[in-house]
């Protein structure tokens, strides 16, 4: 009985930590999905300061990519196939990184676009530090989330029981 | 993990602490647990595999769902306004303080709205927004339904090859305008010819428009001669530094703060550059 209690309360605080990262995870997602989609134009052009795409990919990206960030939103605040949801946030996370890191070696001059705008900033206005550290941060919540992507009040764990009540 | 048991120990609830104690250790208790869900377990794998593969495939087809439906309604976002029309026939140009206003004070029967619109030379997203709207305000303007008050910023000068070149853009502008504004249209034309794909030089790129090449591209658009030679001789690279400094502090004040380019200005407050902005904005009575 003891044994069911402390482990249904480590169950209980990993899942309520789980739950606090999926959200914190997909308000990043709708934040900065959400101010991209508002404004593609400067999206397009976010997505080409990176100078990391061949002209053909900008657009598709540019447009494609708001969404992707919105539909992982959704995912991780339903907790709907969590796991997936956080392997790919950490995935787009990582090549986000990646991105920014490259620009600052590159001695580029722009904005990382992260949360909408982006483009060119004035030199020494760059902030690559402050936004590789703040990917880094959202990284964490997203692996966090595919060691453990059993969390409270999820659509993953609601299937699962019913599954396994009627097993 | 079994720190953290024992730290909250004291708080803990109806268990008791003493036999609350043993079983925190991770290992037998751990083990117990285990052994006896494995049984359990490898009866449910196979289903909750099977499950797993369902919600996954679910959340692909969402994903893939969301990019679709945001990748048309992209399309509508990013939709050439008054495709078509292509460039102003009716518009004139005046200069003052280094601002460029342009209207058809010819044309009757409307009040037109005032709109100030912030741009830099070099500016990546000016030029997708001239490629989007550029039309559209030049039929408003000829119109007679809008004015445009043009600033030309300056701040992107170190991101170009020769390092002045949105200075030496706007005060190319200015030459057109002062020159040239009084010939129907051709100030925007020449405006919307700075921006075109192929002109418009990239931020750190390797060149850019020299004097000459700006003032041929004025001449080609039809600027007088006068144009070309207060192109050539940088006349009004003064006057576009001025009017930088004083276009980023009204700019400044109209967005509490933020200097960025394209900005469009209404009565003091930013407009947001939706599709349908310039529509709105002329349909406000």
């Amino acid at each position: 009985m003891t044994v069911a209690q402390t482990r249904s309360r480590r169950v209980l605080v990993l899942g309520t930590a789980g739950l606090l990262a999926r959200l914190g995870l997909a308000t990043v997602w709708f934040l900065s999905g959400f101010a991209k989609a508002s404004d593609p134009r400067a999206t397009t052009v976010a997505v080409r300061a990176y100078q990391l795409l061949p002209e053909s990919l900008v657009a598709p990206v540019a447009g494609a990519l708001p969404y992707l960030e919105i539909s992982l939103g959704v995912l991780l605040l339903l907790g709907f196939a969590t796991r997936l949801a956080a392997i790919l946030s950490a995935s787009l996370l990582l090549v986000f990184i990646g991105g920014v890191i490259s620009a600052a070696v590159r001695g580029l001059s722009i904005d990382c676009g992260c949360f909408g705008g982006g483009g060119q900033v004035q030199a020494g206005a760059t902030a690559y530090t402050m936004e590789v550290l703040r990917d880094i941060g959202f990284l964490a919540l997203a692996v966090f989330l595919v060691i453990r992507p059993d969390t409270q009040v999820s659509v993953d764990r609601f299937v699962r029981r019913r599954a396994e009540q009627t097993a | 993990m079994a720190q953290g048991n024992s730290g909250r120990k004291p708080s803990g609830k109806a268990a008791g602490g003493s036999a609350s104690k043993t079983p925190e250790r991770p290992k037998p208790g751990g083990k117990q647990t285990i052994s006896r869900q494995s049984v359990a377990q490898a009866r449910k794998s196979k289903s909750s595999n099977r499950i797993q593969f369902i919600v996954g495939g679910i959340a692909i087809v969402v994903i893939a769902a969301i990019i679709v439906i945001g990748i048309v309604m992209n399309q509508k976002e990013t939709a050439v306004q008054a495709p078509g029309y292509g460039a102003s026939t009716q518009s004139v140009a005046t200069e003052a303080n280094g601002v460029v206003t342009v209207s058809n004070p010819s044309a009757t029967g409307t009040t037109p709205k005032t709109i100030d619109v912030y741009e830099d030379a070099l500016c990546p997203i000016c030029a997708e927004f001239e490629a989007q709207f550029g039309q559209q305000v030049a039929q408003a303007v000829d119109q007679g339904k809008l004015i445009v008050n043009v600033h030309m910023l300056t701040f992107l000068d170190s991101h170009s090859y020769s390092q002045n070149y949105s200075t030496r853009a706007a005060a190319a502008l200015l030459c057109v305008a002062q020159q040239g504004g009084s010939q129907p249209g051709m100030y925007l034309t020449y405006h919307s010819a700075l921006y075109a794909s192929g002109t418009q030089p990239t931020e750190g790129g390797t060149s850019d428009l020299t004097d000459q090449q700006l003032a041929d591209l004025a001449t080609s658009k039809g600027a007088p001669a006068s144009a070309a030679q207060c192109i050539t001789s940088g006349q009004n690279m003064a006057a576009a530094t001025a009017a930088n400094t004083s276009s980023s502090a009204s700019l400044s004040k109209a967005t509490g703060g933020q200097v960025a380019t394209p900005t469009v200005v209404q009565n003091g407050t930013p407009v947001q550059l939706s599709v349908n902005w310039l529509t709105t904005l002329l349909g406000q009575s």
